[in-house]
């Protein structure tokens, strides 16, 4: 029944040299990662129990514009699955990972995700990071392909389809903590809301806008912007004029540096104005010479820098599996809402005592809760699809160039709000 | 008062940006009629050089310095070898450049990682002139592009070797029987094309951060300059950047900015349609 290593890891060899390796996939040569007859990679653990294994499918972008995400959560995912199954599986039953590109882009993705349902027949599906490609693979996975699908990026929210469960942080996570305390403890009063023009950015500014002004404070100005907008001096202008003192921002890379550039030019943080982004996690870290950085707020279920051993072990355990690695293990990039997902599920299969029917385990789900997880465990709101989970207002530090977090307040169980 | 003044900085600012990309494309597309769809793909690499200086602990100036030269020793090794076979086939050559701008896009996104690479400028922060705060790098970039122009421009009507370019570009065969060697500054041409395309991604590097898509950004742009200026003139493309870039920077005052956009195509397509010829006809330089 034992997959043995010599025959993988030559299967692997061969199916790399023939005909994937242009496909951008190098990183895929660690160890043990077979390339499957129709495209598409496997990863079997060292094991194998008569009964099967359970088929777990993750659908990520490894290829294409956000690359980066994609390759830092299907790393998480990895890590996670190799944890669980060195541990001794889901109730002694190994996971099998069948991964596939959807490529940042949704046209892709449909195809390859198919091919995980009716193909691979996983038994779950974990990925989509974009808003767009969530949309698009939600229904091959959940209605046709009748199969349970775990998202695990921060987004806008309102997703309420059956089966589809969220476990990264929603608009009312990332407001809830933030905005009242920027209100409330820096005492600021006038918000500009300057945003890349696409779905997350708008749902999140309707929400920020909402607990603004529950908090007493006025939004001055809430603008879109083409993504890659090279140009904000009228923005600026804007801020200066309405004497605003809290940018709010969801300009995203490529606009993001421009933008940043001219603000801090402008003198807004100098005079006492406040920035915040609540994508910003360590990759962004380094994005931006440290002195634009400096003082930056942001909110997350996780920053390194709140220092628990439970993130601390995970976080070095992740640098022992993967040395020297340029996608972080962090919250920005859907990496958590991975780990935590994959531990939903673990937990979700155990209360099923080994049941992998849909029904069973979602059923399972809702009421699913994780002891553990970078930040701390977290918990599904029963009948919502979202989970409860802490929330850390961080804020950017510079000490001599180098730029860390420093976090300020931490949340227990946050709320989503969400269905 | 203050307000004016800032707005016209800005908009200047941001015009020579445009302008300084627009140059090399002008260059390459009036005197040797071709259209380098790899002309953002230069930008990049001029970018690029910048950021290999900066990761290996060099000053970022001396990157700035070198990416003009690495260019256009890399601009006349691509004519010798590929680009010196369009010039009868300009449709081809815009292909032929587009596939090379691919290669060397995926290639540098591919060294990258996909990531998106902040590199310091050399000159950060603001100056105070009285009262107002202005970008010291954008003034850099101001600065140089107009000495980039006044050089350029000096180059080519006061100098020996300008005017062999212009000769041989009226008429070829005329310029080969007087002796002049039109495949060589055919080539000279090319690289000091590439020379501004990696000047300019060097400067705007620092605005933009350095990514795979930092010359795709411009580059349509730059060819709407280019159509708007005229083909043929030196002078042309400048002005038509100088009109796209203002209308580009001015535009979000006054409509929303994802109108601004689109907008400016708009504008741009309609004085085409009443000028055909651009802003300036005449024969190439």
């Amino acid at each position: 029944m034992t997959q043995s290593g010599e025959d993988a890891s030559g299967t692997a060899a061969r199916g790399l040299g023939r005909r994937r390796l242009l496909s951008g996939a190098s990183a895929l040569t660690a160890a043990g990662w077979v390339a499957g007859t129709s495209g598409g990679w496997m990863l079997r653990p060292k094991w194998a129990n008569a009964a099967g294994a359970i088929k777990m499918g993750i659908a990520t972008d490894i290829t294409g514009a956000i690359a980066p995400s994609g390759n830092s959560n299907w790393q998480v995912a990895q890590f996670a699955v190799e944890q669980i199954n060195k541990g001794g599986g889901i109730l002694g039953k190994p996971i099998e990972l069948y991964l596939e590109d959807t490529a940042s882009d949704p046209k892709i993705a449909v195809g390859n995700v198919r091919k995980l349902i009716q193909e691979r027949k996983v038994d779950v599906v974990l990925g989509g990071i974009t808003s767009a490609m969530r949309q698009a693979i939600k229904d091959p996975i959940v209605n046709r392909g009748r199969t349970l699908y775990i998202y695990p990026q921060l987004y806008e929210g309102q997703e309420c389809t059956k089966h589809l469960y969220c476990t990264g942080p929603t608009p009312a996570q990332q407001c809830d903590e933030l905005i009242p305390y920027i209100i409330k403890k820096l005492g600021k009063k006038r918000f500009a809301l300057p945003s890349a023009n696409y779905v997350w950015p708008q749902l999140l500014n309707k929400y920020a806008r909402k607990v603004i002004e529950a908090n007493g404070a006025e939004v001055i100005f809430e603008e879109y912007y083409p993504l890659d907008q090279p140009e904000y001096s009228a923005t600026i202008g804007k801020i200066r004029d309405g004497k605003v003192d809290c940018v709010f921002n969801t300009v995203i890379p490529p606009g993001l540096q421009p933008f940043m550039k001219q603000l801090h030019e402008s003198g807004f943080q100098k005079n006492g104005g406040t920035l915040a982004c609540v994508y910003y996690d360590e990759n962004l870290l380094n994005f931006h010479p440290a002195h634009e950085m400096e003082g930056l707020y942001s909110c997350l279920d996780y920053f390194q820098a709140v220092n628990d051993p439970f993130g601390n072990k995970l976080q070095a355990d992740y640098a022992k599996k993967f040395p020297d690695t340029k996608y972080l293990f962090t919250a920005g990039s859907a990496s958590t809402g991975m780990y935590r997902g994959v531990k939903f599920y673990e937990a979700a299969v155990i209360a099923t005592k080994g049941d992998l029917k849909r029904e069973a385990v979602s059923a399972a789900m809702d009421k699913g809760k994780i002891a553990d997880g970078p930040g701390g465990g977290a918990e599904m709101v029963p009948g919502k699809m979202h989970c409860k989970m802490n929330m850390y207002v961080a804020q950017c530090k510079v000490d001599a160039g180098k730029t860390r977090y420093e976090v300020i307040s931490k949340a227990e169980m946050v709320d989503p709000k969400e269905c | 008062m203050d307000e004016v003044v800032r707005l016209v900085f800005d908009i200047l600012a941001f015009t020579s940006v445009m302008v300084l990309i627009v140059l090399g494309l002008g260059v390459i597309a009036s005197m040797m009629g071709i259209f380098n769809f790899a002309h953002g793909e230069f930008v990049l690499l001029g970018a690029y050089t910048v950021f290999l200086f900066h990761e290996s602990g060099l000053p970022v100036w001396t990157g700035i310095l070198a990416a003009p030269l690495v260019l256009a020793v890399f601009g006349l090794v691509l004519e010798r070898t590929v680009i010196r076979r369009f010039y009868a086939a300009p449709i081809i050559a815009m292909l032929g450049t587009y596939a090379i701008g691919l290669v060397i896009r995926e290639s540098v996104r591919g060294l990258l990682g996909g990531l998106y690479k902040s590199i310091p400028e050399p000159l950060p922060g603001v100056y105070s002139l009285g009262g107002i705060d202005f970008s010291s790098w954008r003034t850099v970039i101001l600065v140089v592009t107009a000495a980039v122009i006044a050089g350029s421009w000096l180059m080519l009507t006061r100098t020996s070797i300008g005017l062999q370019i212009r000769g041989s570009l009226e008429n070829p065969a005329l310029a080969r029987s007087c002796g002049i060697a039109t495949p060589k500054l055919y080539a000279l041409t090319f690289a000091f094309g590439s020379a501004l395309a990696g000047l300019a991604g060097a400067l705007i590097v620092p605005l933009y951060q350095l990514s795979a898509d930092i010359g795709l950004r411009f580059l349509v742009q730059a060819f709407l300059s280019v159509m708007l200026g005229g083909v043929g003139t030196f002078e042309g493309p400048v002005l038509g950047a100088a009109a796209v870039g203002a209308t580009a920077a001015g535009l979000p005052w006054l409509v929303i900015p994802v109108l601004a956009d689109p907008l400016v195509f708009v504008l741009a397509l309609a004085i085409v349609r009443f000028r055909p010829q651009g802003f300036i006809t005449q024969g190439r330089l």
